[in-house]
C-alpha cells in the first residue's frame, strides 16, 4: 500500500492528532477501499460535490470506525477540496472519530429520559471503573464509548446503551459493567452493528 | 415493475388497483400478520419476532408484513394478527418464542385492542384504551397500518392524491391559501405560520429556489420526526413535493439526523419508489412540473437543527449559524430562496390539501390549530409517542395517556421545551398544551417533548445537565454563548459541590441575561431558560444547597461530602 499513500502537505502533516497509542493493524484504513467507496459518489457540479463531502465522510467513518488523516486526504482529493477543510468537518461533527475505535463500541445514551433515570451515574462509572470519558478508549483497546447527547429513541427502557449490536435497557451500574464484561469475553465486535448510513449520492 | 405514471389518469388507475389489492388482503381468507418494527422495538427484539413470524408461516398463504410501531412503546414488541373472518387484533409484549402460540390463536391475555370500531371476543377496540382514547391522528394515522416500505400500501390509503390535486386541480396560490387558512404553525419549535412562509417563498424572485425539510432532531428530549420517517415516509415526501410545487422550487432536500439509520433507510426507499412511479423527477405525472429530491444526513451536531446552520451543513461546511437578515426565504441554501420546514409541519400538509384548511383550523385551539405529536420521557407507566389535539391539558396527558407515575416514583415536575425552556410543577398541570399557553409560566411546547421527573432528580443538577448540554452544543461562533454557558456551568458546579453563595443566584441571573440578549442565534438566546426556570420553580432546592449544604435528591456531590463528613465524625 506504500505506493498509494498520499503525501500530506501543510499543517495537517505536522499538527495532526498524535495518536495516543499505536494504531492496531486491523484499524489501519485501506485507502484503495476508500477510493472504491468514493467511486460511488458521482457529482455533476460544484454544488453536488460540496453536498456529498459529509456523506462520504460518514460512510468512511461507519465502515472503518474512524477517519484517518490519510483517508481524509483521499476524500478531499476526490471532491477537489483541501484536506484542511475536510479535517475541519471531522472535528466539528460529533459523530466522526479521528482515532480508531476499540474492539467494542458503546453508545451510552445521555438524553433526557436517560438522565432523569440516572445515566449520570453510568457516565461516572465509566470513568471510575473503566477509566474512560466520552469518546475515550480503554488502555487495552477493548472498549470505546461515545456518550450520546441526543436520544436513542428507546426512552421507555431508560437508561439504555447500545453495545456493539445489542441494546441494554433499564441499566444500573452493575448491569452496565456486566454487559461490558460479557462483550469483552464474547466474540463480537463493533462491526456487528455496522449499519451503513446509506449515504451516497442520489444517482448511484 | 410498474412503469412511470405519465398522467393523472394513470395515477388514478394505479390508485384504484392498489386500493383493490389492499381490500382483498384484509377480506381474504389468509392470516395477515403485521409485526411492528421501528427503531425502538428493534432494541427489544422486534426483528427476531419478524423472523419468527416468517419462519412459522413459511409454506402457508399467510401474509407477514413489516409495519412500524403505533407509538405505544410500552407494549413493544407488538404484533397485529388478523385471522379470516375476524378483525385485526394488536398484541403487546411478544417475544420471538411467543410467536407459535400467538399465531395459534392463544395469548389472548396479551391482546391490547382491536384495530376497528367494535369489540371482538371481549377485546375492546384499541381506541378505547386510555393511551389511544385522547388521541387524534393526522400524521400518525397510518402508523402500524401501512408497510412503510410499500408505496402501494401508502397509495391505497390515499398518499399522493393531494399532490395530484395540487398539480391538476388547484393553482399554487389556492394551495397556499389552504395552508394559510389551516393556520398551520411550524412544529419545529418556533411556531411560525407555514402559509406565510410559503407565500414569501413563492414571491421570492431569485431562481432556483429550494425546499428543505428539517429532520435533524438533535434535541435530547424528542423522538418524533424519525418516527414519521419510520412509520409513514410518504407523508413527508408528499408534503415536500406539495411545498416545492406551490413555492416554485425544483429541488427539495430532506436533512435527516445521521443517528437514525432506519429512518434514513425507509425514507430513501420511499424516494426510490416514488421516483420509479414518476412522482418525483421530471414532469411529474405529466404535469410539466419537476422536482428533484435529495437526502442529506447530519453528523451529530445539535446546532445543525438551526435553519442557517443546517443549510451550511448541507453545503458541506461547518454548521455555524449566521446573522439574519437576510432570512432563508430570501437567501438560504446556495444563497437562493429556501423554504425550510420541520418534518411534522410538512407531514400535516397532505391532509390539509385533501380536507381543506377550514377543517384543520377547527381542530385544536384558536391560536394553535391541529394536532401535535408529543413524546414523553421519565418514570411513567406508558412511555411513548402520541398525537393529540392541541390544547389537551398536561394533567390528562400524564395521568391518563401516559398512565401516571410508575410505582415508587413521586412526581416532581415536567421539563418542557427541551433545552430551551423551564419546567412546570404539580400546581400547573392544568395548563393547556399548545403554542402559547405555557409561555406565561416559563414553559414551552417546543417540539413536543416532555420530560417528567421525580424525587430522585435534583433541580440544581438538572439545571446543570441542561446548561451543560447547551455548553457542549454551542458552535463557539459568538462569545456570549461560547463563554457564557461554561460560566453558568461553573457556578452551578460550585453550588453542587457545596461552595455556593446566595449571591451566586443573582450572578447567574445577570450572566443569563447577557447570554440571552447578546447571543447570535436561537441556541444562545434561550440557553439559560432552563436554568432560570429551575431557579424560579425550585428556589428552595437551590437555597438548600447553598445555605444548608443539602441535596435532597442525593445526586449532587455535596451529598458525598456529607457522607464523608459523617463517616469522619
Ligand atoms: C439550536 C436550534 C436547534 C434547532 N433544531 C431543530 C430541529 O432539530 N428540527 C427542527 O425542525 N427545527 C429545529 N430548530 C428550529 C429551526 O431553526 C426552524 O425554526 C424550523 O425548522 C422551521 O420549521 P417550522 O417552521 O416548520 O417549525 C432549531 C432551532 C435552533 C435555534
Ligand atoms: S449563540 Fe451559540 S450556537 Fe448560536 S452562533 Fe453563537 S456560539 Fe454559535
Ligand atoms: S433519552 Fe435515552 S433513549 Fe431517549
Amino acid at each position: 500500500m506504500e505506493d498509494t499513500a498520499p503525501t500530506i502537505v501543510g499543517p495537517l502533516a505536522t499538527n495532526g492528532p498524535a495518536s495516543p497509542r499505536d494504531i492496531p493493524p486491523d484499524a489501519i484504513i485501506d485507502l484503495d477501499e476508500v477510493r472504491r467507496m468514493l467511486s460511488h459518489f458521482h457529482y455533476r457540479d460544484f454544488q453536488e460535490a460540496q453536498e456529498l463531502i459529509l456523506s462520504a465522510l460518514q460512510e468512511v467513518n461507519e465502515h472503518f470506525g474512524w477517519v484517518s488523516l490519510e483517508a481524509a486526504d483521499v476524500v478531499a482529493e476526490h471532491f477537489g477540496t483541501t484536506a484542511t477543510r475536510v479535517y475541519g468537518l471531522l472535528t466539528f461533527y460529533a459523530d466522526f472519530r479521528t482515532e480508531p475505535r476499540g474492539k467494542h463500541f458503546m453508545l451510552l445514551c445521555h438524553g433526557m429520559a436517560c438522565y432523569v433515570m440516572g445515566s449520570q451515574r453510568l457516565v461516572q462509572n465509566l470513568e471510575d471503573v473503566w477509566g474512560i470519558a466520552d469518546g475515550g478508549t480503554t488502555a487495552d483497546g477493548e472498549l470505546t464509548v461515545q456518550v450520546v447527547n441526543g436520544c436513542l429513541g428507546v426512552c421507555d427502557r431508560a437508561p439504555i446503551c447500545k453495545l456493539d449490536a445489542d441494546y441494554f435497557g433499564d441499566l444500573t451500574v452493575e448491569s452496565l459493567n456486566e454487559a461490558i464484561r460479557a462483550a469483552i469475553a464474547g466474540s463480537g465486535s463493533w462491526r456487528d452493528a455496522h449499519h451503513p448510513v446509506a449515504a451516497g449520492s442520489n444517482h448511484d | 415493475m410498474t412503469d412511470r405514471l405519465a398522467s393523472k389518469d394513470a395515477f388514478d388507475r394505479f390508485q384504484r388497483a392498489a386500493a383493490d389489492r389492499w381490500q382483498r388482503m384484509w377480506d381474504g381468507d389468509q392470516l395477515v400478520v403485521s409485526v411492528q418494527v421501528d427503531s425502538s422495538s428493534v432494541a427489544k427484539g422486534a426483528l427476531r419476532v419478524l423472523a419468527a413470524c416468517r419462519e412459522a408461516t413459511a409454506g402457508t398463504n399467510a401474509i407477514v408484513r413489516e409495519v412500524s410501531g403505533n407509538g405505544a412503546m410500552w407494549m413493544e414488541p407488538a404484533v397485529e394478527v388478523k385471522r379470516p373472518g375476524e378483525p385485526p387484533i394488536v398484541y403487546g409484549w411478544i417475544a420471538a418464542e411467543d410467536v407459535p402460540a400467538l399465531l395459534a390463536g392463544q395469548l389472548r391475555d396479551r391482546a391490547v385492542g382491536v384495530r376497528g370500531t367494535e369489540a371482538f371476543a371481549g377485546i375492546p377496540p384499541l381506541h378505547e384504551h386510555s393511551f389511544f382514547k385522547h388521541q387524534l391522528r393526522i400524521v400518525m394515522e397510518d402508523f402500524g397500518v401501512i408497510e412503510p416500505g410499500s408505496i402501494e400500501d401508502a397509495i391505497a390509503r390515499g398518499a399522493y392524491s393531494s399532490l395530484a390535486k395540487v398539480l391538476f386541480d388547484m393553482t399554487p396560490e389556492e394551495a397556499i391559501a389552504e395552508v394559510t387558512a389551516a393556520n398551520l404553525r411550524g412544529r419545529g419549535g418556533a411556531g411560525f405560520p407555514a402559509g406565510i412562509k410559503w407565500e414569501s417563498g413563492r414571491k421570492a424572485r431569485n431562481q432556483p429556489k429550494f425546499v428543505v425539510v428539517n429532520s435533524h432532531e438533535g434535541e435530547p428530549n424528542v423522538y418524533k420526526d424519525r418516527r414519521i420517517h419510520e412509520g409513514d415516509p410518504h407523508k413527508i415526501l408528499e408534503g415536500m413535493l406539495i411545498s416545492s410545487v406551490t413555492c416554485g422550487a425544483e429541488r427539495a432536500y430532506n436533512y435527516i439526523g445521521g443517528e437514525y439509520p432506519l429512518a434514513i433507510k425507509r425514507f430513501r426507499k420511499a424516494v426510490a419508489d416514488a421516483e420509479r412511479l414518476g412522482l418525483i423527477g421530471e414532469n411529474i405525472l405529466g404535469s410539466g412540473k419537476s422536482v428533484e429530491v435529495r437526502v442529506r444526513t447530519g453528523g451529530g451536531a445539535y446546532i445543525c437543527g438551526e435553519g442557517s446552520a443546517l443549510m451550511y451543513s448541507v453545503m458541506g461546511v461547518r454548521g455555524q449559524p449566521r446573522t439574519k437578515p437576510p432570512r432563508s426565504v430570501e437567501e438560504g441554501l446556495w444563497r437562493r430562496p429556501t423554504i425550510l420546514n420541520n418534518t411534522e409541519t410538512l407531514a400535516n400538509v397532505p391532509a390539509i390539501i385533501n380536507k381543506g384548511g377550514e377543517w384543520f383550523s377547527q381542530i385544536g385551539t384558536s391560536n394553535s390549530a391541529g394536532t401535535k405529536m408529543m413524546t414523553v420521557q421519565g418514570p411513567l407507566k406508558r412511555v411513548g409517542l402520541v398525537e393529540t389535539r392541541m390544547g389537551i391539558t398536561m394533567r390528562t396527558l400524564i395521568d391518563e395517556v401516559w398512565g401516571g407515575m410508575r410505582d415508587g416514583h413521586v412526581f416532581k415536575g415536567v421539563q418542557t421545551g427541551g433545552v430551551s425552556a423551564g419546567p412546570i410543577t404539580g400546581g400547573q398541570l392544568g395548563y393547556a398544551v399548545d403554542f402559547d399557553s405555557m409561555t406565561e409560566i416559563g414553559g414551552m411546547l417546543g417540539s413536543g417533548g416532555f420530560v417528567v421527573f421525580d424525587q430522585h432528580v435534583c433541580p440544581v443538577d438538572f439545571a446543570r445537565y441542561l446548561t451543560a448540554f447547551n455548553r457542549v452544543e454551542s458552535c463557539s461562533k459568538c462569545v456570549p454563548c461560547h463563554r457564557g454557558n461554561p460560566a453558568l456551568v461553573e457556578i452551578l458546579d460550585r453550588i453542587r459541590l457545596g461552595g455556593g453563595a446566595v449571591e451566586d443566584l443573582s450572578l447567574m441571573e445577570r450572566t443569563s441575561k447577557h447570554i440571552i440578549d447578546l447571543s447570535l442565534c436561537g441556541l444562545g438566546q434561550v440557553a439559560p431558560m432552563p436554568l432560570l426556570g429551575m431557579m424560579k420553580s425550585y428556589t428552595q432546592d437551590f437555597l438548600d444547597h447553598i445555605e444548608n449544604h443539602v441535596c435532597a435528591a442525593g445526586s449532587c456531590p455535596i451529598s458525598a461530602t456529607r457522607v464523608l463528613a459523617a463517616a469522619a465524625d
